[in-house]
């Protein structure tokens, strides 16, 4: 099979994949709330896969990529509110002749094929809007990276993120004889969130075709980045940025490069979130503070700074704990302290819980759970090893050479 | 003139005259050796030729015609200049194969795009870029430890992957900062055999600060000595020996061959 029917298989695999999964999930996870959450945690690995550009292989410390992820969600809730306002009311028509056609009769099934036929019209534009304004600031944030290091840049996406969210938080809104700048931040709803163009909420059209769809992407592009040369210059400048210019790395461009692709992710996790189906259909500053950026970090490092597999592993152990450390709230043994020590904080505990959980780990796996390798190794498939048709160095090592003794010798070929 | 050329080079640190109008060319495909006293400025004046430190304004340094003054260490690099570091720095979590590939990196044809899409022209590049860095690596006789961290690596072979990183840059000029230290008299013969040969085989002119008398003695073709930042001697290593300056310079210790200098660093870390 030539490569480029391969190549053609794995995408239509993939595209039924994800497919059936925008059709099989509900069966498959049965539970709404546990569906919920691995979506969620499906957003969560595409952002730890992205900040995993810029953390793990470039070895810059960045703690603001909610700013990203925030700047993608509401570009993308703009956007998909006014792609959605313009297209106007469902039209099923189409879709129940074909749905009648295959011989599907099932109510829900046929809602969620016009919804996912609709949604091909309004999550292209949303995600590459999302992708396109937040790597816009990625630059912004990255050119700053080339005199600041470590704690110095992290002060300064910290900062990017902060003034982004109370940018839109404190928007006076309703306020009137405002200039066009201030006028458009307030329109994006100030601390209340914003709820698409009409206040009648983003609409939301991410489902698990786009949710899966992405994560699949993003860990294609995220491993490809890795294991390719450009990936390789990336981590030798995260090694010695002195010795990578050295042998020609261009610690400028790599450097903002990586921020520059590191918040288009972020930005795409950001149009996801804007527009899954969590209930929830306005985007809150709120959900962009600090505390997110920390998450983020935690999903990396605790997966393996670095390891693309091993951001997939945090995203989704970080989304899970959490959620798990919730649950042991509804555990009978727990309520029954509660009941015993009225003035306990089962919310406070909660987070001790956490904490102890990300000690543990850091004491057991200081590198996290991953190192810098995958989880599936690549062997390397190319060059020849112990065969080699070239002439070694005369002398190799000062035994040979004091053994030796050849004075006179140039080249022993 | 298409050698490296610098004239009247200084640079000074806050009130600190490291480098004071230096000035000397090195011929092209020759030994150069630049030698003086422990904070002579040697070193600094590689960083200088590499675009690390830019030198104070009336300096000229010039290699192929181009004045390097203005340039990124990145672009120097880009133009043929090599060189390896005193205290080695090598790209510690990749393997050894990856820190000589990364030396290839902008003679790439097929950028992040073809990268991302994995075009055929990755492949190919990948292919050709691997079996170059695994030929060099044999030369150096490092293509048996391909895969291993290079922090893994003994002190010796660190120091030989420095130099195949370098090389693999394809370059014109090597500039190799202290080459033998921490290496026994054995080691250093040796090292001065690969230099030869080095240049030799590849066409190249190299640069050398060494301490290492033994080395430096035997196999440059001329050499430039410093003190305090200032040139002091000129000429054939026959010249240097005898000349009074050096010799006041360095104290009275012995400058002559088949000896250490006593001011060799001995790091008596184990090379293989």
């Amino acid at each position: 099979m030539s490569p480029a029917v391969k190549r053609l298989l794995y995408v239509a695999l993939l595209l039924a994949a994800v497919l059936g999964l925008e059709f099989g999930f509900d069966h498959l996870v049965k539970d709404a709330a546990w569906r919920q959450l691995a979506l969620f945690a499906m957003v969560n690995v595409v952002v730890a896969l992205s900040l995993n550009v810029i953390n793990g292989l470039a070895g810059q410390f960045s703690i603001g990529h909610a700013g990203f992820v925030g700047i993608g969600a509401y570009t993308a809730a703009v956007v998909a509110g006014n792609v959605d306002v313009r297209l106007g009311p469902d039209d099923l028509g189409s879709v129940v002749r074909l749905c009648a056609r295959l011989g599907v009769q099932d109510e829900v099934t046929i809602h969620k094929a016009s919804d996912l036929v609709k949604s091909f019209a309004v999550m292209p534009p949303a995600l590459l809007g999302a992708a396109f304004m937040a790597s816009a600031f990625g630059l912004v944030v990255g050119l700053p990276s080339l005199r600041l290091k470590g704690d110095y840049l992290a002060i300064v996406t910290l900062g990017f993120a902060e003034i982004f969210r109370l940018l839109i938080a404190t928007a006076q809104t309703g306020g009137d004889q405002q200039g066009p700048i201030s006028a458009a931040i307030a329109s994006l709803g100030g601390q209340n969130g914003y709820a698409g163009p009409l206040g009648t909420g983003v609409p939301q059209f991410a489902g698990p075709f786009w949710i899966f769809g992405a994560v699949a992407l993003a860990t294609i592009l995220a491993w490809r980045i890795k294991f390719s040369g450009w990936g390789r210059a990336l981590r030798a400048l995260r090694e010695d940025e002195i010795a990578a210019a050295a042998v020609g790395v261009d610690p400028t461009a790599y450097k903002v490069t990586s921020f520059v692709i590191a918040a288009a992710g972020g930005g795409v996790a950001g149009a996801l979130l804007a527009s899954m189906r969590d209930g929830n259909p306005t985007v809150q500053p709120d959900q962009f503070t600090f505390a997110y950026s920390f998450d983020a970090i935690t999903m990396v490092i605790l997966g393996g700074s670095g390891s693309v597999t091993g951001a997939i592993l945090g995203g989704v152990f970080v989304t899970f704990t959490v959620k798990m450390i919730e649950q042991l709230q509804g555990l009978d043994a727990v309520q029954a302290l509660k009941a015993a020590h009225p003035n306990l904080d089962l919310n406070a505990l909660r987070m001790v819980v956490y904490a102890a959980v990300l000690i543990a780990l850091m004491i057991l796996r200081p590198e996290g759970l991953m190192g810098e390798r995958e989880l599936f190794r690549r062997t390397r498939k190319l060059g020849p090893i112990g065969k080699a048709p070239v002439e070694p160095v005369p002398v190799t090592t000062g035994a040979e050479a004091a053994a030796a003794k050849d004075p006179g010798g140039e080249a022993r070929s | 003139m298409s050698g490296l050329e610098l004239r009247s080079v200084s640079k000074t640190f806050g009130g600190l005259r490291a480098v004071g109008d230096v000035t000397f060319t090195v011929p092209e495909r020759s030994i150069f050796g630049l030698i003086g006293p422990n904070g002579a400025g040697k070193t600094t004046v590689f960083n200088l030729i590499t675009g690390v430190y830019k030198p104070d304004a009336g300096s000229s340094i010039r290699f192929a015609g181009t004045d390097l003054g203005a340039m990124k260490p990145a672009a120097i690099a880009r133009l043929g200049i090599a060189r390896t570091f005193q205290n080695i720095r090598l790209f510690g979590q990749l393997t050894v194969l990856e820190n000589v590939l990364v030396a290839c990196e902008n003679r790439r044809r097929a950028h992040l795009g073809s990268a991302i899409l994995r075009s055929p022209l990755f492949y190919l590049d990948e292919t050709e870029m691997n079996t170059r860095a695994l030929e060099l690596l044999a030369i150096f006789d490092l293509d048996g430890m391909a895969d291993e961290t290079s922090t893994s690596l003994s002190y010796g072979n660190q120091r030989r992957l420095e130099i195949a990183r370098a090389m693999m840059l394809g370059p014109k000029v090597l500039l190799l900062d202290e080459p033998a230290a921490g290496m026994n008299y054995g080691e250093a013969e040796g090292l001065k055999k690969q230099i030869r040969w080095l240049r030799d085989r590849f066409e190249i002119t190299v640069v050398l600060v060494e301490h290492n008398m033994q080395v430096v003695m035997g196999v440059c073709e001329e050499i430039h000595v410093l003190d305090h930042g200032e040139t002091i001697a000129h000429g054939t290593p026959d010249a240097i020996r005898k000349d009074e300056k050096v010799l006041a310079a360095y104290l009275g210790e012995e400058v002559h061959e088949g000896q250490p200098a006593a001011m060799a660093p001995s790091k008596s870390e184990g090379a293989s």
